[in-house]
């Protein structure tokens, strides 16, 4: 037996070198899928008690809250409620506890608003929550930084101000765009001012994330838009552009019409779009003054917002274009003169057919 | 007398949902909890209630399917009232147009919501 | 008896075939630790992300979900349920019937009381002609439905009309019996929505298999390890393209192919380029690479992005006929599509789309299968002519097997600490298994489908479609 090992040891060694080499891979390959199985089944156990765990505890918060909220009404069951907060305050030393009672909390109040909202709010104080997560802001993973941001402005925590501000600056746009979304959240258009400093892009996602946190609020102050309007930073005029159409802001108009003339055409677009929502005849005149020098986008924009805009003297100028080459500009045209009307759902029908005009079937009628 | 009043509502967040059964249940009603569409229109065919709560958007069948449901297939006159988000303003009016009585957008006031429910269902 | 094969020869062929094997596990490693990063990357991104806004705003971008549908009246009812309670406000459902010979238009009426429409269509694309027009539904409820009964002209035809219908900025075209989860298209539009200096003109979804999966009213409730060999086999596969190949593509900037499964596009691009390619059978490869090409040639910045999270289920073939099927039909769609575009090929003018994407592609992708054939008649050659060095060549069939055994065990711990969706006992065991089983079990069929494609193409002008039997998602 011996032999027969020793054997081969010698035969190995007196074999090629690529032999040698391949048989020093496969052995190598085979302690690493070894290692990675045995690393494998020890994760995937892992995995699974704390899947039993999240589910366990987050039925246990989730029962811990509504009771604390219960109580609330009840002077007497006050003492069951300190229970709850020092069960609460300790449970969350644990990085995975903290997260799932986070998430309990935020999952309610993000439903609910008035004296039951304040409560979790209220709640979040007492067990210390916000203490870590103010002092996370100092950490520097910028992901953990970010998320403390978030989670600050989900619970509403104004205190965190002056804490946050000085992150402003920070060189990941996560971060940067968190801090923008407390700052709205918390002071509405106050918090808006970063606008005027602003020298990044703001993403679409960003905007429309501003712009629903402002829409969760009734009676808010709005401040004078132009001189966003007039920014040097294309993306705060598109998003003032957006601002302006929700919250009507007629006294915009001169900064409006002078954007038809921008140099970005998405923003002389998204301009044109807005014509007809503020009703600015004005601006009417100063774009067929050279509507057809201007892009196609714009035409079509400009026969658009027409459907709405157009005064008896504009007809014999609006039906000139009736055979126009584009899709979009015959059908405004056709829907100006009344020739179609064209439901939200993109449904049609046909009013009155004129007699120097017949409606093409093929390009308007699915038959 | 509001003992035998039972309320059916059909909410995927569970814990709004057993907030807002602590409270309904102290005012003396009856609660029944669905998680989604499907479901909340089975218990409505099963029980029969006296007023329906539901959200707009839930897995499988709408809040507008359950309102159309109960509406026109059913051809009960239960009050339905509707959660709804921000943003979902058409839906809402859908609602309406289906047959709803009421809305309720998120996030709301659980209090408020109790006094709805009383003043509908007197 | 030993033929003398000049010695020279020999050594052309060893190098080449060498060094093919060597390129193609360099890339392997190197595509795989790329995606390691962004993985990581993507995971913490998106820890805290807030869907909700998205979700409830009424300026959040139009989607129309595209959905061609092909004698499907078994589940096409659910189906469209399913695709219906979406989570997003503002999108539509155009559900294109392509001429279906069976009663499919028939039960979307009753089940979702629609009337025939006159629809404001723009014919954009050329297309097959309609055949009973445009039907929405008379219930509010159903007001994102819109059903397109028109002549049968193949998926790509049927696409396209879908493109002309839509009013929407975005499109997601899907196969209608996919399985998508409620929050799948808040998160494909989002790199759309995040992209500030550069275009995003198309993004790619991952596709999971749910065979053997419980799916329960649209909703799929319970992930199973499906017993078939050939499914099992797929899951793995799939497992490795998308968690540590396009990911890394993704961070390249090379995205060549958008499943055709589930993918979004910008439609303004997508009608610029003329919508789908009717003439090729991977028409989801192709209407991406000439996006890329347009934009190329355009000089503008643009992006094709990727969202690793499992948000389409879809089944997969599990009988070897309609695997093979399938396979033969994607292997002549990459022949197609690299050579209708093969002026990119290799060429500086294109960045990396032209000199990494192509070239990576044609080799590994186009060209594999046929580097492996020629090497299996090499190594029958060798062994007629008795010219084998036994222990090199099996030793180095192993050094090869287990490398790709062990790629698969580092495909499964990934899936394990990114999404973790077979978390069921015992799982673990079937994926390492299957990791050992597959390359012996269930590459030959693949290798065999890849050959057949290429003879199909080039000797079988006739062969246009595979068919795909559907056995049906829906279980209740």
């Amino acid at each position: 037996m011996s032999d027969l090992i020793q054997n081969s040891i010698d035969a190995f060694q007196n074999s090629h070198p690529i032999i040698q080499f391949c048989a020093y891979v496969s052995f190598l390959f085979m302690a690493i899928i070894m290692g990675l199985m045995i690393y494998l089944k020890s994760l995937r156990s892992r995995l699974r008690i704390k899947g039993r765990i999240e589910a366990t505890y987050k039925k246990k918060y989730e029962a811990d809250l509504i009771e604390y909220l219960y109580a609330d009404d009840d002077p007497e069951n006050n003492e069951q409620q300190q229970k709850i907060i020092a069960y609460l305050a300790k449970s969350s030393h644990n990085r995975l506890k903290r997260k799932l009672i986070i998430n309990t909390f935020l999952k309610l109040k993000n439903e609910i608003s008035g004296e039951t909202a304040d409560a979790i709010q209220n709640l979040y104080y007492k067990t210390g929550l916000i203490n870590s997560a103010t002092s996370t802001l100092k950490s520097k993973k910028w992901d953990a930084v970010a998320r403390s941001v978030r989670e600050l402005t989900q619970f509403e925590i104004k205190e965190a101000h002056d804490e946050i501000i000085p992150l402003i600056n920070h060189p990941k746009k996560e971060v940067r765009n968190e801090i923008q979304k407390y700052l709205v959240k918390l002071f509405r258009f106050d918090g808006l001012e970063f606008l005027d400093v602003l020298e990044s892009n703001l993403s679409e996602w960003d905007q429309i994330q501003l712009l629903e946190i402002l829409n969760k609020f009734n009676n808010l102050e709005i401040p004078d838009m132009s001189k966003w309007l007039l920014s040097k930073n294309d993306s705060v005029v598109l998003f003032t552009l957006k601002l302006a159409r929700i919250y009507n802001q007629y006294e915009a108009q001169e900064a409006i019409k002078s954007l038809l003339n921008h140099t970005n055409t998405e923003i002389r677009i998204e301009a044109i779009n807005i014509v007809n929502h503020l009703g600015i005849f004005e601006a009417v005149e100063i774009i067929k003054t050279d509507l057809f020098s201007r892009c196609l986008e714009e035409q079509i924009a400009f026969f658009k917002m027409m459907e709405e805009m157009a005064m008896p003297d504009d007809i014999p100028f609006i039906k000139e274009h009736i055979q126009h080459e584009n899709f979009y500009i015959r059908v405004s045209v056709m829907k100006i003169m009344n020739l179609i009307t064209v439901d939200t759902d993109n449904t049609f029908k046909v009013n009155t057919i004129t007699p120097d005009f017949s409606i093409d079937k093929d390009l308007t009628i699915a038959s | 007398m509001n003992l035998s009043k039972k309320i059916v509502l059909a909410e995927d967040n569970s814990i709004l949902s057993k907030l807002l059964q602590f409270k309904l249940e102290k005012e003396g009603y009856q609660l029944l909890i669905a998680t989604n569409g499907k479901e909340a229109v089975n218990l409505i065919e099963d029980n029969r209630p006296d007023m329906i709560l539901t959200d707009i958007m839930m897995p499988f069948i709408s809040g507008l399917e359950v309102i159309s449901h109960v509406r026109n297939k059913l051809e009960m006159k239960t009050p339905i009232v509707v959660f709804s988000s921000a943003g979902q303003e058409e839906m809402v009016l859908n609602a309406f147009n289906l047959g709803a009585n009421d809305f309720m957008s998120k996030p709301f006031s659980p209090n408020e919501l109790v006094i709805r429910i009383k003043r509908l269902l007197q | 008896m030993t033929l003398n094969i000049p010695q020279q020869l020999i050594d052309i062929f060893d190098y080449f075939f060498f060094g093919f094997a060597i390129a193609a596990i360099l890339s392997y490693i190197i595509l795989a630790i790329i995606s390691a990063f962004e993985t990581v990357n993507y995971m913490k991104k998106n820890s805290f992300v807030n869907y909700s806004n998205i979700l409830s705003s009424s300026i959040s971008p139009s989607i129309s979900i595209i959905a061609p549908a092909y004698n499907e009246s078994l589940n096409i009812v659910e189906n469209v349920r399913s695709l219906l309670s979406n989570h997003y406000v503002n999108y539509d459902v155009i559900i294109v019937n392509d001429g279906s010979k069976d009663d499919s238009l028939e039960k979307l009426i009753v089940a979702y009381d629609l009337v025939k429409v006159d629809y404001l269509i723009n014919y954009q694309i050329e297309t097959k002609p309609l055949r009973q027009g445009v039907f929405k539904s008379t219930n509010p409820a159903f007001e994102k439905l819109i059903v397109v009964d028109k002549e049968n002209g193949g998926k790509a035809d049927a696409l396209n009309l879908g493109l002309n219908i839509s009013t929407n900025k975005y499109v997601a075209c899907i196969d209608v019996d996919c399985l998508l989860l409620e929050d799948s298209l808040q998160k494909m539009v989002k790199p759309f929505l995040e992209a500030t200096d550069e275009k995003v003109i198309a993004a790619g979804g991952v596709i999971r298999i749910a065979n053997s999966c419980t799916i329960k009213d649209g909703k799929l409730l319970d992930i199973n390890f499906p017993k078939n060999r050939i499914v099992r086999g797929q899951i793995l596969e799939y497992l490795r393209a998308f968690l540590l190949g396009r990911m890394a593509w993704s961070k390249l900037n090379g995205l060549l192919v958008i499943s055709g499964a589930f993918g979004l596009f910008d439609k303004k691009i997508a009608l610029e380029v003329g919508g789908y390619d009717t003439k090729t059978v991977g028409e989801d490869m192709e209407i991406i690479v000439r996006m890329r090409r347009h934009m190329e040639e355009k000089k503008v910045k643009y992006r094709v992005a990727y969202i690793p999270d499992p948000l389409c289920w879809t089944e997969a073939p599990d009988t070897y006929k309609i695997f093979i099927s399938q396979r033969n039909r994607w292997t002549r769609g990459t022949i197609e599509t690299l050579k209708k575009h093969k002026k990119i090929g290799f060429n500086p003018k294109y960045h990396a789309l032209g000199t990494i994407s192509y070239p990576y592609w044609f080799l590994f992708e186009r060209a594999a299968p046929i580097v492996e054939i020629l090497g299996l008649f090499y190594f029958s050659l060798l062994i007629v002519t008795n010219n084998v060095l036994w222990d090199y060549a099996l030793l180095f069939l192993f050094v090869a097997y287990l490398f790709t055994v062990m790629f698969s065990i580092i495909t499964i711990i990934t899936e394990e600490l990114t999404y973790h969706q077979y978390r069921k006992k015992g799982m673990g065991l079937q994926l390492i298994k299957t990791a050992f089983t597959e390359p012996i079990l269930n590459h030959p069929f693949i290798l065999y489908a890849a050959l057949k494609g290429n003879f199909d193409y080039y000797f079988n002008k006739k062969i246009k479609w595979g068919e795909m039997t559907r056995k049906g998602m829906t279980t209740n």
